[in-house]
């Protein structure tokens, strides 16, 4: 503890790891363990070609997952995700479909994922109310919407669109380079603005952070955005790597997956406390789960009752483990 | 059971090293009215809380019900006959009367609740405590008197033998008040022991039949028999003040006794690091309204020495501040001045309005008319943030939920509305942050000064002073500052130099400082002048020498007793805020509080 009491250093030890780092998030020794039993069981868990398989497949969480995180940190809670997700990339694909540029067609499911975030945060942050019943009324009419809008599977988007799930920068996959982007971005924003700072005051104390003279609406507003933005990107992503999309059935049930994610990462539910760090590991440990019980040949349905119980065992440990590691 | 009810022995509980029971003796015999007095913070609430279950005893006994208990639980404080009235009464608003008096206990019959017996039963009781509302009224749409006593019945249906009232008249109107100094009378007939806490002398002086005053943990005086004369019971609540700056002279000090106070408690005036007494009691404001006839003649005169009277207005001649007509609900008009570099203090009991206008001030709830000037700029806050453009800040009374963010860290509590400020290009200026809560925690005095602990780790008085400190790091121009209760809940110690902080802003950077109280001692130390408020208005004004404890608690009893108006402000202040301008609620924070035990993880749960 000699140099952890200067605020400085927070980032650092964020970057540098170190024992504290660990017994703050006890998932980095699970997803250790877990990791070591599936290679030992499969042989090919840690194969780079395997390994890149499942950076592709939680890209998309990490990017969803992240703002969401910013967002229950400040007290608020997105459920409308899944159903924003499916939008966003049926705008984009139709758009693509129609013989627009690829930038146009992504920057036009933004702009849809951006619309829900806002109806989101006015009706949330600017009225009033609960988020949770706004967004789930959102995920069921949003979900709607989009089969109104998209009735038929679209398909066929052009080897331009193709371009955001498929192309490699660098040698690594388009959508893994972005969700970096957005987890690095993520890290600062909370380390390294004033908004991160009212982030946490928010979701600690509204009443003593509105009494700090801090707008308690515009950053939680902000963050209801960008999460939107962000869900309709994940759309975009999964219809450029899929080249098609259903309205029916595209992100359904991703906004629990996501919300998994962000609780395991230690993110809490009633808000003011999370790390952007967790929620990487969050989202490691479900890629992980998902592809090593593939891999192992287990059924679907075990394989959400994996995910399911670890979500539970996740908040119990939480709850009862010795609080000695502060 | 023919002889004491209650009886505690040798009570001592502490905090972190600070005693708030020391050693405390209290006997209370059936049939016996036993007054509790003292000031905030001598531990009258710990005593009660120890006798409620609430706070394990560090040692003594608590003998009730013929049983002697090392310490109680909750449930064996009432099984065994012990029942509490706080002041933020604990009944159920959207229960009927009788469904609140059986909460709990509900009478069965067949796996139903038996309604009609339960009434019946409920009316029998209300009978008892002579409340006109009926078993089936909704407690939510009684007056406050009549929750009260439906409290009071809940406690006889549990048969208790020992009854506390804390503060019963707070909240109450006039004739309220009276209505339920007649019931204590019956009920002392019925054989209850009431022990009885209050801040008004006339209810002593009415309904006791035994006094105890508590100061600092101890007992300052204690008496039995009727006669206690009014100038030894106020002797006794002040005591030595810890400040020095107040000589509680004239009648006999009860138990004036030096005690081993730390440093920090020496007299302010005395410490090396400035606290010049500028601005000091301007003694050329003569009296106003109706505080001081009464305060002459039931009260001794008291020599209070200021340093040096100075004219009012110093510091920064033009930056103080000025309230015309200022009016919102339950509260209004008020006019006043606090001039650049003057203390004054709004005395008052709870539900007088002074919180209101406090928080109307700072754009916490709204104004329905008046002007608020500072310095020579009016100032129309709509929202807090309006107000600190302006240079007006708010130290809030409930620290835990409208000061404080216990699970975020001493840096980011005391930072938070600097930290924008602060920051260049949209990025946190660490270095500067860091420099600024190192000046500001050497400022408050913080203990432990590590930055980076929660602030649920500090106590009280560290706690108060990071969310004092928020407005004193240099980053705004703090013209006025408010502060509601300074020092509710916080040590002796910590009291100090909160008080030591805000006479050098007053002195070195010539703020305006308006800060509402109820505890004389409080007033009297801190302000140069005082301002008595009752009913949402201001009622009278005390300055100089006539500023003393006595004269305070004078003043408030006749302003309680002439203005009728009290009842427009009856609910409680605190306990309606979050229905009054409350930033629109979110999700579900409002239900869950935040997590406060320091043993709270920040991070890691899920």
């Amino acid at each position: 503890m000699t140099t952890a009491d200067s605020v400085l250093v927070r980032p650092r030890a964020l970057a540098a790891g170190g024992l504290g780092t660990v017994r703050r998030h006890p998932l980095i020794v699970v997803l250790a363990v877990m990791v070591l039993v599936f290679q030992v069981s499969t042989g090919s868990f840690l194969d780079p070609a395997n390994l890149r398989g499942i950076a592709t497949d939680a890209a998309t969480l990490a990017i969803v997952a992240v703002p969401l995180a910013l967002l229950v940190i400040s007290g608020y809670l997105d459920l409308s995700v899944g159903s924003t997700l499916a939008l966003g990339g049926l705008v984009a694909g139709w758009l693509a479909g129609q013989g627009q540029s690829p930038v146009v067609a992504v920057l036009g499911g933004l702009a849809a994922g951006a619309a829900v975030g806002a109806v989101n945060g006015v009706l949330c942050c600017y009225f009033g109310l609960s988020a949770f019943i706004v967004t789930l009324g959102m995920l069921t009419a949003v979900r709607g919407l989009a089969q109104q809008l998209f009735p038929l599977p679209l398909s066929g988007f052009g080897s331009g669109f193709a371009w955001l799930g498929g192309s490699r920068i660098a040698g690594i996959a388009a959508p893994v380079v972005i969700a970096g982007v957005v987890l690095v971005a993520g890290a600062l924003f909370l380390a390294f603005t004033p908004a991160g700072r009212h982030v946490f005051a928010i979701g600690v104390n509204r009443e003593a952070a509105y009494l700090s003279g801090i707008s308690i609406r515009r950053t939680p507003f902000a963050l209801f955005v960008v999460t939107g933005v962000a869900a309709a990107l994940a759309g975009a992503i999964k219809a450029s790597v899929l080249d098609s999309t259903v309205a029916g059935t595209s992100g359904a049930g991703f906004e629990l997956t996501v919300l998994t994610a962000v609780l395991l990462g230690g993110v809490a539910l009633t808000g003011g406390s999370g790390s952007v760090l967790g929620v990487l590991l969050g989202v490691l440990f479900l890629g992980s789960l998902q592809n090593g019980l593939t891999l192992l040949d287990v059924p679907t349905f075990w394989q959400q009752m994996a995910q399911g119980s670890a979500l539970v065992a996740g908040a119990a440990l939480a709850h009862f483990a010795p609080r000695a590691g502060r | 059971m023919t002889e004491a009810s209650l009886r505690i022995r040798g009570l001592t509980k502490s905090f972190g090293g600070v005693l708030a029971l020391d050693g405390v003796d209290l006997t209370v015999p059936m049939g016996q009215v036993h007054a509790l007095l003292g000031h905030n913070g001598a531990g009258k609430s710990t005593l009660i809380k120890c006798l409620g279950g609430a706070y394990p005893p560090d040692s003594g006994t608590i003998e009730v019900g013929g049983r002697s208990y090392e310490r109680l639980s909750p449930r064996e404080s009432i099984t065994a006959g012990v029942a509490i009235i706080f002041q933020t009464l604990s009944v159920v608003d959207a229960l009927t009367v009788s469904e609140n008096i059986f909460l709990g206990q509900e009478w069965t019959r067949y796996g139903r609740i038996d309604r009609r017996a339960q009434e019946k039963v409920a009316a029998g009781l209300l009978e008892r405590v002579a409340a006109t509302c009926s078993p089936r009224d909704r407690v939510g749409e009684l007056p406050m008197g009549q929750r009260q006593l439906v409290e009071i019945a809940k406690a006889l249906s549990r048969s208790a033998s020992v009854l506390v009232l804390d503060e019963p008249t707070a909240a109450l109107s006039t004739a309220e008040s009276d209505a339920l100094a007649e019931r204590v009378e019956d009920l002392r007939t019925q054989g209850l022991a009431i022990v009885y806490v209050t801040h008004l002398l006339a209810e002593v002086e009415r309904l006791a039949d035994a006094v105890t005053v508590l100061r600092d943990g101890r007992i300052a005086h204690q008496s039995v028999g009727a006669g206690q004369r009014r100038r030894d019971l106020v002797a006794a609540i002040a005591g030595r003040t810890a400040d020095g700056e107040t000589e509680a002279g004239g009648g006999p000090v009860g138990d004036r006794r030096a005690t081993n106070l730390p440093d920090a408690d020496r007299p302010a005036g005395d410490r090396p690091d400035g606290n010049r007494p500028v601005g000091d009691r301007p003694v050329e404001d003569g009296p106003v309204g109706a505080a001081s006839p009464g305060a002459t003649d039931t009260t001794p005169r008291v020599t209070t020495s200021p340093a040096t009277p100075v004219a009012r207005g110093v510091g920064s001649p033009g930056g103080g501040l000025v309230l015309e007509g200022l009016r919102g609900p339950g509260f209004g008009p008020v006019t006043l001045a606090v001039a650049g570099g003057e203390r004054v203090g709004l005395y008052g009991l709870i539900g007088s309005g002074r919180t209101r206008i406090l928080e109307t001030l700072y754009g916490r709830r709204r104004a329905s008319g008046g002007t608020v000037r500072v310095g020579d700029r009016t100032v129309a806050a709509a929202r807090p943030g309006d107000a600190l453009a302006a240079g007006i800040a708010l130290v809030p009374a409930d620290r835990r939920r409208q000061g404080l963010f216990p699970t975020l860290s001493a840096h980011d509590n005391a930072l938070l509305p600097a930290v924008r400020p602060l920051s260049r290009y949209g990025v946190r200026a660490l270095g500067a942050e860091r420099r600024v809560f190192e000046a500001l925690a050497g400022a408050v005095g913080l203990r432990p000064a590590r930055p980076r602990l929660p602030a649920a780790s500090f106590s009280g008085g560290n706690q108060q002073k990071l969310v004092l400190g928020r407005w004193i790091n240099h980053t705004r121009d703090l013209r006025v500052l408010l502060l509601d209760e300074p020092t509710q809940g916080v040590d002796v110690g910590a009291r100090q130099e909160i008080y030591r902080v805000v006479r050098s802003l007053a002195a070195d950077r010539g703020t305006a400082v308006l800060f509402a109280s109820s505890d004389p001692e409080e007033i009297v130390t801190l302000a140069d002048r005082c301002l008595v408020v009752a009913g949402g208005r201001v009622v009278g004004e005390l300055s100089g020498a006539e500023l003393t404890e006595e004269a305070l608690l004078s003043a408030v009893h006749e302003a309680s007793e002439t203005s009728a108006s009290c009842e427009t402000s009856a609910p409680t202040e605190t306990s309606d805020l979050s229905k009054a301008s409350a930033p629109s609620g979110a999700a579900d924070v409002s239900e869950t509080p935040p997590a406060h035990e320091p043993s709270a993880p920040a991070e890691g749960a899920v």
